[in-house]
C-alpha cells in the first residue's frame, strides 16, 4: 500500500523545468564544442585542464591514500600468505645471481679495459625524481596517471618514468605540482624497442589493453616467446636500454607484455633525460636550468643519479637514494 | 544542504573514479558509468533531480581528472540528467523495476554511442569490450546505487523501502 502522506511519494516537479529546455540546447552544443576543441588539441584548454588538476592535486592527493594503503596492505597479506614459496624462490634467484655477479664482475673488467684502450667518452650519469600515483585515468580513451612531480621539480614534457620493473611511460601534461604520464598501453604510445639478443627493431603501441602490440618488425626477424623487449633511443627522446617487457603471443601476431604492472602503478621514478626533441617541444624554464640535466647534470636536492650505461635494465635506484628522492 | 545532496554525492563519486584503484584494464569503464548512473538515479528520486548544468560541470571535472576530451562524460551526464528528469520518478506511478529497465536501455544506449564517439575522436575502432562491461556492470549495480542514494537523501527507508522494491502501483 503507497502511503501518500510520506515525503517519498510527494509530487515533485523540479522549479528548473521551464527554461531547462534551452538551457539543454546550451549545454549540448557547449559539450560539441568542448570535444572538437579537445581533438584539435586547442592550447586553451590545455592550458585549463592543467591549471585545474594542479588545482585538484591537493584533494586527490588525500582521496588517493587510503586506497593506496589498503593496496598496500593486500600485497602485504598476500606476501605473508605466500612467503614460504617466496623464500625457495629467492633462495634458488640468489644462487643464480651469485654465479652472475662473478661473470659481471669479469665482463666489468674486461669492458673497463677495453674502454681505457679505445679512450671512450664517459656516458652522463641520470638524474631522476621518484613519486607517488596520486590518479588514475579511466575511460576508453586514455590510460594515464596522475604524479606528484611537476614543473617546481624539474620536470617538462616528455620525460621518461620508470619504475621498479621498468618503463612504465613519459609525461604528456606537466603543472606546477603535478604531472600526467601516459602509460606505455595507452592507444596514442609509441615506443621504439629492440627485441631479444640480436636487437631487432620494432615498435611497440599501445591499444588501451593489458599488453602491447609490437609493430614494424623486419621481414624475417627471428622473434620467441620470452625475448627481452628494451628502448632502443631511436626516437630522441626515450634513453636507450630501459626494459619495457617481454615478448608473448605467436608468430605474425607477436606481442609485448610489459614487466610494469601498469594497472596498479605506486612509485614511479621520473628521468630528467632532456634530448634536443624535448628542448623544442617544451622549452626549460629558468626553474628547470638550475634542476633538469642531461650532459652537464646539477644535483638537486631531491633528485639522485643513476647510471645509464647499462643495455637493458639501465636505471636501478640503490635503496638509499630512492629514499632521498622520493617525495 | 539538502538540495546540494545529489551534487555533493556525484562529485564524491567523480573524485573516486580518479583514485588508484588497481583495477584491471578492462574494468576501467565501470566507475565513470556508475557516476552517470548516479545522475539519472538522482532524477528517479522524489524532488533531487541534478540540474543539467550541474551534472554537465560534474562531467567536466571527470573528463579533467581522466585526462580524457574534454566534453565526453559531460555530455554523457547530460543526457542521462535529461533522461532521468524526463522519466518521472520513484512513486509517481514508477517503482524499481520500472527506472532498473530504462537505465538497462539508457546504459546500452550510452555504450554504444559511447564507443562510436569514442572511435570518431581517434579515428579508429575502439576496443568495445571495456565498455560493454562497464555498461553490463551498471546495469546489475542499479538497484545498489539507486538504495543508496535513498539512503542518503531520506535516511532509514522504514516501510517506504517494501513498496520502492515490491512496486508503486
Amino acid at each position: 500500500m503507497r502511503e501518500r502522506g510520506s515525503p517519498l511519494f510527494r509530487r515533485h516537479r523540479p522549479s528548473w523545468r521551464a527554461p531547462v529546455e534551452l538551457l539543454s540546447f546550451g549545454l549540448y552544443f557547449l559539450c560539441a564544442v568542448l570535444l572538437v576543441l579537445s581533438r584539435i588539441g586547442h592550447g586553451v584548454i590545455g592550458d585549463a585542464r592543467d591549471g585545474l588538476v594542479d588545482f585538484s592535486a591537493p584533494l586527490l592527493e588525500v582521496a588517493s591514500l587510503p586506497a593506496i594503503q589498503a593496496r598496500r596492505a593486500m600485497d602485504r597479506v598476500q606476501l605473508y600468505l605466500a612467503a614460504f614459496d617466496e623464500v625457495d624462490r629467492l633462495k634458488k634467484e640468489n644462487d643464480e645471481l651469485k654465479q652472475w655477479e662473478w661473470r659481471t664482475k669479469l665482463l666489468e673488467r674486461k669492458v673497463a679495459h677495453l674502454r681505457s684502450l679505445l679512450n671512450a667518452v664517459e656516458e652522463p650519469a641520470l638524474v631522476y625524481a621518484t613519486g607517488q600515483v596520486i590518479a588514475d585515468a579511466r575511460g576508453p580513451f586514455v590510460r594515464s596517471a596522475l604524479i606528484n612531480i611537476g614543473r617546481q621539480d624539474g620536470l617538462r614534457i616528455g620525460y621518461t618514468v620508470i619504475n621498479g620493473d621498468g618503463l612504465v611511460g613519459r609525461t604528456v601534461d606537466a603543472g606546477k605540482s603535478v604531472a600526467r604520464v601516459l602509460l606505455l598501453n595507452d592507444l596514442n604510445s609509441r615506443i621504439p624497442v629492440l627485441v631479444g639478443p640480436a636487437g631487432v627493431r620494432g615498435l611497440a603501441s599501445g591499444d588501451n589493453s593489458a599488453e602491447l602490440q609490437l609493430d614494424f618488425v623486419p621481414e624475417g626477424a627471428a622473434l620467441y616467446p620470452g625475448d627481452e623487449v628494451y628502448t632502443s633511443g631511436s626516437d630522441g627522446v626515450l634513453p636507450r636500454g630501459l626494459r619495457v617487457g617481454v615478448v608473448a603471443g605467436q608468430p605474425g601476431a607477436y606481442k609485448v607484455r610489459p614487466y610494469a604492472e601498469l594497472n596498479s602503478l605506486d612509485a614511479v621514478s621520473v628521468l630528467f633525460f632532456d634530448t634536443p626533441a624535448l628542448t623544442r617541444a617544451d622549452s626549460p624554464s629558468p626553474v628547470d636550468d638550475a634542476r633538469a640535466l642531461s650532459a652537464a647534470p646539477v644535483e638537486p636536492s631531491n633528485t639522485t643519479t643513476a647510471s645509464a650505461a647499462l643495455p637493458v635494465a639501465a636505471v636501478v635506484p640503490t635503496p638509499g637514494g630512492q629514499a632521498q628522492a622520493e617525495r | 544542504m539538502t538540495k546540494f545532496l545529489p551534487a555533493l554525492s556525484v562529485l564524491f563519486a567523480v573524485v573516486a573514479t580518479a583514485v588508484p584503484w588497481g583495477l584491471p584494464a578492462d574494468a576501467t569503464f565501470i566507475l565513470p558509468l556508475v557516476v552517470v548512473m548516479m545522475v539519472f538515479c538522482w532524477g528517479a528520486i522524489p524532488g533531487a533531480a541534478l540540474h543539467p548544468a550541474a551534472a554537465v560541470g560534474l562531467g567536466l571535472l571527470a573528463d579533467i581528472m581522466s585526462g580524457g576530451p574534454l566534453g565526453y562524460w559531460a555530455l554523457m551526464c547530460l543526457i542521462a540528467a535529461t533522461v532521468g528528469g524526463r522519466t518521472g520518478s520513484l512513486g509517481e506511478g514508477h517503482n524499481l523495476v520500472k527506472h532498473w529497465l530504462i537505465w538497462s536501455a539508457l546504459a546500452v544506449m550510452l555504450g554504444g554511442f559511447g564507443w562510436l564517439l569514442a572511435s570518431l575522436y581517434y579515428f579508429r575502432w575502439i576496443d568495445w569490450w571495456p565498455i560493454a562491461l562497464g555498461a553490463v556492470a551498471s546495469i546489475a549495480l542499479f538497484p545498489v546505487v539507486l538504495y543508496g542514494l535513498l539512503w542518503i537523501r531520506y535516511g532509514r527507508l522504514g516501510p517506504a523501502r517494501g513498496t520502492i522494491f515490491r512496486g508503486a502501483s
